[in-house]
């Protein structure tokens, strides 16, 4: 197959995070996923790099192999060709509270510099002006999985200083703060949005830019991030999603549930 | 004593045994929607798009219920209708939101109006509360929450839950409150007259949910003969010993999905969510197709055989 990278006007900035969270995902790994991007990007990892990564999700569909896009982690299409279906107290319990969980696909309305994550309410808890989904499984998976990836929009209003209402711990105030609270999980390791990717410093546990996506300056990413972003001295461009990526990509979601096709 | 008596007397006594043995818990389900009073507290079945029960919501709803708690980990269109409706007042849980589509329309209304309170937890903590509640004791430890707004912040409950060190270990522990609810509703595949509830698929929270209630109400998809079950006890998830009634209830997740008999309605959850933005949209709804409609077999006649049909799973396919 075709290992040649793509041309930027080949591909969608939705595809290429589908891309970059598909490269986290590692052959024998064992992986949380929610719906939406989280699932084609292990969709696209099964039918690449990574065939014998184990699909968990929360409901209980265990080392799913879904050929049909799911709406819901508790959809039957996920239940095609899975190896068990069983229940939360085994998934989120005994799986990911007893340490067997590689890796937890998150989404999130905020996050801060410390990659804490709010998807409960936006404005204050007294009157919140937007009551969100809440924590389902989210808090546990990021207390508990070694590595975390959020996969998010960039924009000043998600990327804040200040969460509204911190519902799952990343490096809650910075270095050692997770070990104090008891966290038992490595907390998140990087944040894949529409403009670039974000890892975090491994002293300080502040986020960090790690690579840009084509086409997108520095400027345009700090002037859509609200909180501090540690920008190194030499920022590499994303790496761009091979052609075979892209073919194969674009056999997960032929109808284009969560990756409209491009034009 | 002649022989021929004998015979007769064990043969009265033994068809007598196996009579006596086998218990009916059939009821309606308008029967079971009425044993619940205003102000009970459920657990409520079902996970996402997966067993929801729908059907009960929407009797709730017809039997005008008030001011219920509802326990769940994450639920979607039933407990927004419930919520709509003005039929509880309360939630434990985790996660509410119509997956792939949006927020939960009606329960964001409600909460601005004050209508309804709810106390967030995880979906692990959720299920744990329930596993402490079938299992009888007053509380479970678990790892998550530890460092955030989910045990800082508390809405209506005295304690909502504990960080301890374990006195064994030193370990930094979360103790959260079992749950015992007044009932525990749960909508499975298959169960005979007694009770003996299968599950096909994931069963989210059920298992332990169904264990917890006081009193059990099992609903599902069809009431198979006890010979059958007997035949696979193995697929049995919920013995009969727990359950207090059982419901006779096919097609009652529609519009969601019951995996091996039937795949979600999208255009119907897809026209549930676009009218239910506004709060005239939801009352169309309400009395289009729950109090406009005087059964759940009503209901199904509305939305029409040709459509249900379209539903129904094709195997190998369990949608």
């Amino acid at each position: 197959m075709n290992k040649k990278h793509a041309n930027p006007e080949e591909f969608t900035t939705l595809e290429l995070m589908a891309v970059c969270g598909s490269r986290q995902i590692g052959n024998n790994e064992v992986v949380f996923i929610g719906t939406g991007l989280p699932l084609i990007a292990a969709m696209l990892a099964k039918k690449t790099h990574a065939p014998r990564a184990k699909i968990v999700y929360e409901a209980g569909f265990i080392d799913s192999n879904a050929k049909d896009i799911a709406f819901s982690i508790a959809d039957s299409r996920l239940g095609y060709r899975a190896s068990a279906a069983i229940g939360l107290i085994e998934t989120l319990g005994v799986m990911l509270q007893g340490g067997h969980v590689d890796l937890g696909f998150v989404g999130a309305a905020q996050i801060d510099e410390y990659g804490n994550i709010n998807t409960t309410y936006i404005g204050n808890f007294e009157k919140p002006s937007v009551r969100l989904p809440g924590s389902g499984g989210g808090n546990d998976i990021i207390s508990s999985a070694k590595r975390i990836v959020a996969i998010m929009t960039h924009e000043k209003r998600k990327m804040v200083k200040k969460l509204d209402y911190l519902t799952s711990p990343g490096f809650l105030d910075g270095a050692g703060a997770r070990e104090r609270a008891g966290l038992r999980g490595g907390g998140p390791s990087l944040v894949v949005t529409n403009l670039c990717q974000m890892d975090f410093d491994p002293e300080t546990k502040h986020i960090r830019l790690a690579t840009i996506h084509p086409g997108v300056t520095v400027e345009q990413v700090l002037e859509n991030s609200g909180f501090d972003l540690i920008v190194p001295k030499d920022v590499p461009t994303t790496e761009l999603p091979t052609c075979e990526e892209l073919a194969l990509l674009r056999t997960v979601d032929p109808d284009g549930i969560y990756i409209p096709r491009p034009k | 004593m002649c022989m021929y008596r004998v015979n007769a007397v064990l043969n009265w006594s033994v068809t007598s045994l196996v009579e006596k043995s086998v218990e009916d818990k059939r009821i309606s389900l308008k029967e079971a929607v009425s044993l619940v009073p205003d102000g009970a507290s459920l657990f409520w079945g079902g996970f996402g798009f997966q067993r929801p029960p729908m059907a009960f919501a929407c009797e709730l709803v017809r039997q005008k219920k008030r001011n219920l708690s509802v326990y769940t980990c994450g639920s979607e269109m039933d407990i927004d209708i419930l919520s709509g409706a003005y039929a509880v007042s309360r939630f434990e849980l985790a996660f509410f939101a119509i997956e792939g589509i949006g927020l939960v329309p009606n329960i964001q209304r409600r909460i601005r109006e004050g209508a309804i309170e709810i106390e967030d937890y995880t979906n692990l903590a959720m299920a744990l509360r329930f596993l402490g509640g079938a299992l009888g004791v007053p509380f479970m430890p678990l790892k998550s929450m530890l460092g955030t707004d989910l045990l800082a912040k508390t809405r209506f409950r005295p304690k909502k839950a504990e960080v301890m060190s374990c006195p064994f270990s030193g370990e930094k522990v979360v103790l959260v409150p079992s749950i015992r609810p007044d009932f525990s509703i749960v909508h499975a595949s298959r169960v005979d007259k007694e009770g003996n509830a299968q599950i096909d698929g994931i069963k989210g929270e059920d298992v332990e949910g169904a264990r917890a209630g006081k009193k059990v109400i099992v609903l599902a998809e069809e009431i198979v003969d006890s010979e059958f079950i007997r035949s696979q006890p193995d697929q049995t998830v919920i013995p009969n010993i727990y359950v207090t009634h059982v419901v006779e209830c096919p097609w009652g997740s529609y519009p969601m999905m019951v995996y091996n008999y039937y795949d979600y309605d999208m255009e119907h959850v897809r026209m549930y969510y676009d009218q239910c933005k506004t709060e005239e949209g939801w009352q169309k709804y309400l009395q289009e197709y729950i109090t406009g409609v005087d059964s759940h077999e009503e209901m199904l006649q509305k939305i029409g055989v040709e459509k249900l049909l379209k539903l129904k799973a094709k195997k190998p396919f369990p949608y």
